[in-house]
């Protein structure tokens, strides 16, 4: 504006229009379907937020140094131009100095005819792009940036945010029935074949890990272990998991009604569970805590938070605690971590074919994990007096409350009788503890 | 070019050791309900007895 102000418009593209829309559809749903509202007004409102350039919310500061010393030939580019990764910035008689990342510039250290000694800085730059710390260290120097390497890459939010799931979790139903366990544990498959199924479609093994991960239907899980592995994917992981937790009541009833009969639909399940003591729910924390962490160390972060939130719960003497986790403080988690999460997704960072491929990859991990819970409780069926009704498998897949809620719907639909809610609390349940295993497990193996 | 070995090997390790530690942890449920349960049902008895 008459050359004093610099206005968004001249660095707005087609990505960050289609990224507006995608952030309006986001609300839309929230708004209009009540589709997740906690968590899809946050998301799409900071896509909103980090695709109106020069906003800067989601902004690092980077410098850019020279690799071998020698002289500089020609500068390339100038004070706000934007590049793409591996654009030229400057030739050195040495050879080229090239951007480690999108962004654009914010200064140009250096002119023709200098010499520079090598790791003598050549530019800053100010990027969006998440990188490999140890490779590419970036400094933040935005509001979101800021929340979301100290909340995020620091790896403090996702582990409190399950201390806040441990308040939130009753596993009585779990408890009164432990053969629940194994179906969360069963749906953990989804995990595994869309780790291999990553690695088929060429991506590296700590990536794989964090698509896999998705399957676990566990927002923090899955930021958590993608945020150590694989940060530069945590956008579309993250966004992936968090909205097909939304589309589960699209997801599971196809993969169900393919895997069961109408017959196995509608066995009847009584709707009494047996009551479980309150030493028993005071112990289970302490007993999954200590196995747990013994046998998979990596795995202490989430499932010590997660137990010690529910110990809260259950102890019956630090109501206090419990009650803040269960309200104003996973509140205030949740609105750091979404507002993280939608920030990971400027144009730039999410318009790849990368995306699409984790999208379609997060819906498979879903729908497997489904599918093997579903099979093992037939399988399980094979063996018992009492049935079970074989669609409280697909509620392994973790997502609580909502996989639980299309079973307890999907129940009474083929048989009026049936209350499987409390029946699918159990694997549900389950599969947060399952999916928080696998996470430390990958992390073990990977790290 | 993806280690394919290493892959099987953290596949079918990783599931593997999700499934035993739930199945472990079901086994202790169990045995901690089992446990309880004759703890409760002994200091209920022996009030019982102090009120007789």
């Amino acid at each position: 504006m008459f050359g004093l102000l610099e206005s968004g418009f001249q660095h707005f593209y087609w990505g960050n229009a289609l990224m507006l829309v995608i952030g309006g559809v986001f609300i839309y749903l929230a708004i209009a379907k009540k589709m997740e509202p906690l968590l899809l007004i946050p998301i799409g409102f900071s896509i909103l937020l980090v695709n109106l350039p020069l906003g800067g919310m989601m902004d690092y500061q980077l410098k850019v140094r020279a690799p071998e010393a020698g002289n500089v030939l020609e500068v390339q580019m100038n004070e706000g131009d934007r590049f793409k990764e591996g654009d030229i910035i400057c030739q050195l008689d040495s050879g080229e100095v090239l951007t480690p990342v999108f962004g654009r510039i914010d200064e140009i250290k250096v002119s023709p005819g200098q010499r520079v000694e090598a790791g003598d800085a050549i530019a800053s730059i100010i990027t969006m792009q998440q990188t490999d710390q140890s490779k590419v260290p970036t400094e933040p120097i935005g509001l979101l940036s800021r929340i979301f390497k100290f909340g995020i890459m620091w790896q403090v939010l996702p582990p409190l945010m399950f201390l806040c799931l441990g308040a939130l979790t009753d596993f009585g139903p779990m408890l009164a029935n432990p053969k629940t366990l194994l179906l969360g544990a069963a749906a953990q498959f989804g995990v595994y074949f869309a780790f291999f199924m990553a690695l088929l479609f060429g991506f590296t093994l700590p990536e794989a890990c964090s698509i896999g991960i998705i399957g676990g239907a566990e927002g923090p899980t899955t930021i958590y272990v993608t945020s150590i592995l694989a940060p530069q994917i945590i956008g579309a992981t993250a966004v992936a998991c968090y909205s097909y937790m939304a589309l589960v009541p699209i997801i599971l009833p196809p993969v169900i009604k393919l895997l069961t009969t109408k017959k196995e639909r509608a066995i009847y399940m009584k709707p009494q569970l047996r009551e479980v003591l309150k030493l028993e729910k005071i112990l289970f924390p302490l007993i999954t805590t200590i196995v747990v962490i013994l046998i998979v160390p990596f795995s202490a972060p989430l499932m010590g938070c997660f137990m010690v939130g529910n110990l809260f719960r259950e102890c019956g003497v630090t109501d206090r605690l419990s009650n803040t986790a269960q309200t104003a403080f996973v509140d205030m988690l949740t609105i750091f971590l979404t507002l993280s999460i939608g920030a990971t997704m400027p144009a730039e960072n999410f318009l790849q074919s990368k995306t699409l491929l984790i999208l379609v990859l997060g819906v498979v991990a879903f729908a497997t994990a489904a599918a093997a819970g579903v099979v093992l409780a037939k399988i399980m069926n094979l063996f018992s007096k009492e049935k079970i009704n074989p669609m409280i498998g697909a509620a392994g897949v973790s997502a609580v409350p909502m996989s639980a809620r299309v079973v307890q719907v999907m129940g009474q639909k083929e048989n009026p009788r049936n209350f499987l809610l409390m029946h699918a609390m159990g694997p549900n349940v389950a599969g947060a503890i399952g999916a928080a295993i696998a996470g430390g497990v990958f992390l073990g193996i990977v790290k | 070019m993806v280690d394919w070995n290493l892959a099987a090997k953290i596949a079918g390790g990783g599931f593997g050791m999700v499934f035993l530690i739930l199945a472990i942890l079901a086994l202790l449920v169990w045995l901690t309900h089992l446990g309880v349960n004759r703890f409760a049902k002994g200091s209920s008895d022996s009030e019982e007895k102090e009120r007789h």
